[in-house]
């Protein structure tokens, strides 16, 4: 459903992603890995249309999502990685603007967003102002928002920020189920044990540049490796991480 | 729903979001639901206000007693001088909602994954400005829009002749205010397309200043219609012709068939202004607009440069100096506190332009042309120096009401600040760093050199005494962190503060008139400071206890007033609701 075809993304000359290829196809839950700085958030960023690419082609369903990006977007939710959105509306005045803005039906929309804040348990606060929301409360508005529409591809960058035990159980369920019901899921998360246990693909940047792209169960046969944290340790942690704890532990104590 | 359904439905959700953000909304204490729409209302209230205490003047205009040159030279001052005043009031406008002309940060990452073109965007985002405009232009001219023009038409045009002074007025004033917008957004989207960003940001601050420096000072420094003769004058025709006040009065005596043949040129000049103002605008806005919204996600927003320079001093203790320095940096870093800051020197700045400009003339008359009276103490510089000093200090004091990044106060809770006193010492030590110093010394440069050093030295005390004094009045009850409490709007009563402000001046009038008799005599110069020494030691003292009683931890969170008032009366010698564990008192 989503293809990325060496695109690049460069900032004054410095490459932020570099050549990068991969697909999310319908059906299946691509995870999108890196440590920061890696462009995880920029290659999102390009893929919602928020960013143009600087070489390379971003295609949805086999066109290129600059032919149409207003159609294209009217197939996408998108949950960004920081909580964006206007504090002074209330839960409800936000998504029901969303909703305009897409240019949904009315009474559908305020029924579909009405079960949404039920099931998100934010119905109490729904004439609450933004503002006063805590960070997981935020981030149940940005996910209401981004599946208002009942979108083809879903593009989240780390949804589980801030949910408690519960939604984040109910997150990962959900984005099963939306995968079983065929549409195309691309997670990017620092969480690596929700990663195994929810995608069937996933591609680790580092860098910019892909070095994986392949099914968990391939690379760890590939790696000899039994987790996925220790395949990402492998491929893209380049530090030591005991040694700069040890540093670190010293420095505070001296 | 049709692709031109969506579109007209997404540019008015969009055009009703932009503009009820004209005033920044994240600043807002947590408790200020609604509090926005009250301040908005309290500034339409000072400007129905104006607008209807200048209104009455029309009713005395049509006095058949009035001499008919009284008449001509009441008219074309008045003309003039509602032109100017819609040119400065349109002027702070668009200086205070500078950084609602272009979308935020959030606004493109809110928007830009939404199925909605940049276009409609710019459109519901050129729309809500424009409502905004023209509101201000509405109620500004709410009643005098509808007297003047009775004054304004031509005797004995009848109701035509109204109606033409009518519509004639309002396209003036419209026209003015455009004008201004337009230059504004002009200048705006030309930095914004030949800067780059970060430099754009840097330098967004200080062309906002200056605009509001140059609407402030051009309002108070141009010359005022005193009769026809002033117009028809060959020696004033260059100077009119650069002054755009003086274009729309053309521009007004076209539109009701007038005939002064100097005002001819200027009509044209206001013609030429907003034809190729406006072009302009849309050039340099839309084109600024569309990159400005691609720079947004691509570059970071402003950052400090990285020299690593220690240049601060110390305030006192380690955290004085934590609070002292974290103040200095946010007023040296934060766009919205520099000009909260700037909007009061302005006004300073242009009084003190006025009083100069006063004084100027004042030594042109013939009566004092014997002496000379810039060399000796003399009221309009006394009163310079002391409505600088108050509106600089005021100005810091209320933007450090102003929170930046309210949610990042946890820090200062987090770490268990406490301690009033040592805060309100290190806040007062800020104000005094970087208001009075600054002030005062530019105060001393000027009076001792040109004032005898007695006179110079008289004054410079009481100028400190009434800083010290000033500074402690407005830490009265002070318990916060600067920069980090949240904002009620509402509470702080514009129109109320603007009445407030007014009776202020004159009180400082009246003191600086006595300063100047004292400070020709020695022992009532002596009993002045003594005055106002024991006062301001006295509310030091008070405002220190106020600051180390125990129960007025440091603030956070900007409060509402209690709907109901506590009476404080007591029953049998105990407080009416005390918790029945407190300890008898013994």
């Amino acid at each position: 459903m989503l293809d990325l075809r060496h695109v690049c993304k460069r900032f004054k000359r410095s490459p932020a992603v570099d050549d990068v290829s991969f697909s999310a196809r319908a059906g299946e839950i691509t995870g999108y890995l890196g440590p920061n700085g890696s462009g995880k958030s920029t290659t999102m960023k390009m893929i919602t249309g928020l960013m143009e690419t600087t070489s390379g082609k971003i295609l949805f369903k086999g066109e290129s999502i600059e032919r149409d990006l207003i159609a294209y977007k009217q197939r996408i939710g998108y949950v960004p990685e920081e909580p964006h959105l206007y504090s002074h509306l209330s839960g409800l005045e936000y998504l029901t603007m969303v909703g305009k803005l897409r240019g949904l039906p009315a009474k559908p929309t305020i029924d579909r967003i009405d079960g949404l804040l039920q099931l998100f348990a934010l119905h109490g606060d729904r004439h609450t102002a933004i503002g006063a929301y805590s960070k997981g409360m935020r981030q149940k508005i940005l996910l209401s928002a981004a599946l208002l529409h009942n979108p083809d591809l879903l593009i989240l960058d780390e949804p589980f920020s801030g949910l408690d035990v519960g939604t984040g159980l109910v997150l990962r369920s959900l984005i099963q189920e939306l995968a079983r019901r065929g549409k195309a899921v691309l997670f990017s998360s620092h969480e690596l044990e929700t990663v195994e246990r929810v995608c069937s693909h996933v591609v680790i940047l580092n860098r910019g540049k892909i070095v994986a792209d392949d099914s968990i169960e391939h690379l760890r046969m590939l790696m000899a490796v039994p987790t996925l944290e220790g395949i990402f340790s492998q491929l893209a942690v380049e530090q030591d991480t005991a040694a700069i704890s040890r540093e670190i532990a010293d420095l505070i104590h001296a | 729903m049709s692709d031109a359904a969506r579109r007209k439905l997404q540019f008015r959700v969009l055009r009703r979001e932009f503009l009820f953000r004209i005033a920044d909304l994240e600043v807002l204490s947590a408790h200020a639901l609604g509090d926005a729409n009250k301040l908005l209302g309290q500034f339409a209230t000072l400007l129905i206000l104006i607008s209807v205490v200048f209104s009455f003047g029309a009713f005395g205009v049509g006095d058949a007693n009035m001499p008919p040159s009284a008449f001509l030279v009441l008219t074309l001052y008045m003309e003039h001088f509602l032109i100017a005043t819609t040119m400065l009031v349109v002027g702070i406008f668009a200086v205070l909602t500078w950084d609602s002309t272009f979308p935020d940060r959030r606004d493109v990452l809110v928007l830009a994954p939404l199925p909605v073109r940049a276009w409609t965007v710019f459109l519901a985002k050129v729309a809500a400005t424009a409502t905004a405009l023209s509101l201000v232009v509405l109620l500004l001219h709410c009643g005098t829009g509808l007297t003047w023009p009775f004054a304004f038409a031509a005797k004995g045009a009848g109701l035509v002749g109204f109606l033409r002074a009518f519509a004639a007025y309002w396209f003036t004033m419209m026209a003015a205010a455009a004008l201004v917008y337009c230059g504004v957004l002009a200048v705006q989207g030309l930095a914004a397309q030949i800067l780059p960003r970060r430099l754009f940001l840097r330098a967004s601050g200080f062309l906002q200043m200056a605009a509001f420096c140059l609407f402030v000072c051009v309002y108070f420094l141009e010359p005022p219609v005193d009769g026809p003769k002033m117009l028809i004058a060959p020696e004033n025709h260059r100077l009119l012709l650069w002054i755009p006040s003086y274009w729309f009065l053309g521009l007004f005596h076209q539109l009701v068939g007038s005939t002064y043949p100097s005002l001819v040129p200027l009509a044209r000049r206001a013609w030429m202004a907003l034809a190729l103002g406006g072009l302009a605008a849309f050039m340099a806005y839309a084109l600024s607009y569309m990159r400005t919204m691609r720079q947004i996600v691509e570059e970071p927003d402003i950052t400090s440069a990285t020299h690593g320079v220690k240049w601060l001093p110390r305030f006192g203790s380690a955290v004085q100096t934590a609070i002292g320095q974290f103040c200095v940096r946010t007023l040296a870093r934060s766009r919205q506190h520099r000009l909260i800051l700037a909007f009061y020197l302005g006004i300073g700045l242009a009084f003190t332009v006025f009083l100069l400009q006063f004084l100027a003339a004042m030594s042109r008359l013939p009566a004092t042309a014997a002496v000379n009276v810039w060399r000796e103490a003399n009221t309009p510089l006394l009163a310079a120096s002391a409505v600088m000093m108050a509106l600089a200090v005021v100005g810091l004091r209320v933007a450090f009401a102003f929170p930046l990044e309210p949610r990042a106060n946890w820090i200062f809770r987090a770490v268990g600040v406490r301690r009033g006193p040592e805060i309100l010492a290190a806040t007062r030590r800020v104000i005094l760093l970087l208001c009075v110093s600054p002030v005062w010394l530019v105060s001393a440069v000027v009076c001792l050199r040109l004032w005898p050093p007695g006179q110079a030295a008289a004054h410079l005390a009481i100028l400190g005494l009434f800083a010290i004094l000033l500074v402690d009045i407005a830490l009265w009850g002070f318990r916060k962190i600067p920069f980090t409490c949240s904002y009620l709007p509402g509470k702080s009563q514009v129109h109320m503060v603007f009445l407030g402000a007014v009776g202020l001046l004159w009180l400082l009038a009246q003191s600086v008139v006595f300063e100047q008799q004292a400070l020709l005599k020695r022992g009532e110069i002596a009993g002045v400071l003594a005055l106002l020494g024991v006062a301001a030691v006295a509310v030091r003292l008070h405002v220190k206890a106020l600051a180390r009683s125990d129960e007025r931890d440091l603030q956070f969170e900007e409060e509402p007033a209690p709907a109901v008032l506590e009476l404080g009366l007591f029953r049998d010698g105990a407080v009416i609701g005390s918790r029945s564990s407190d300890p008898p008192s013994t």
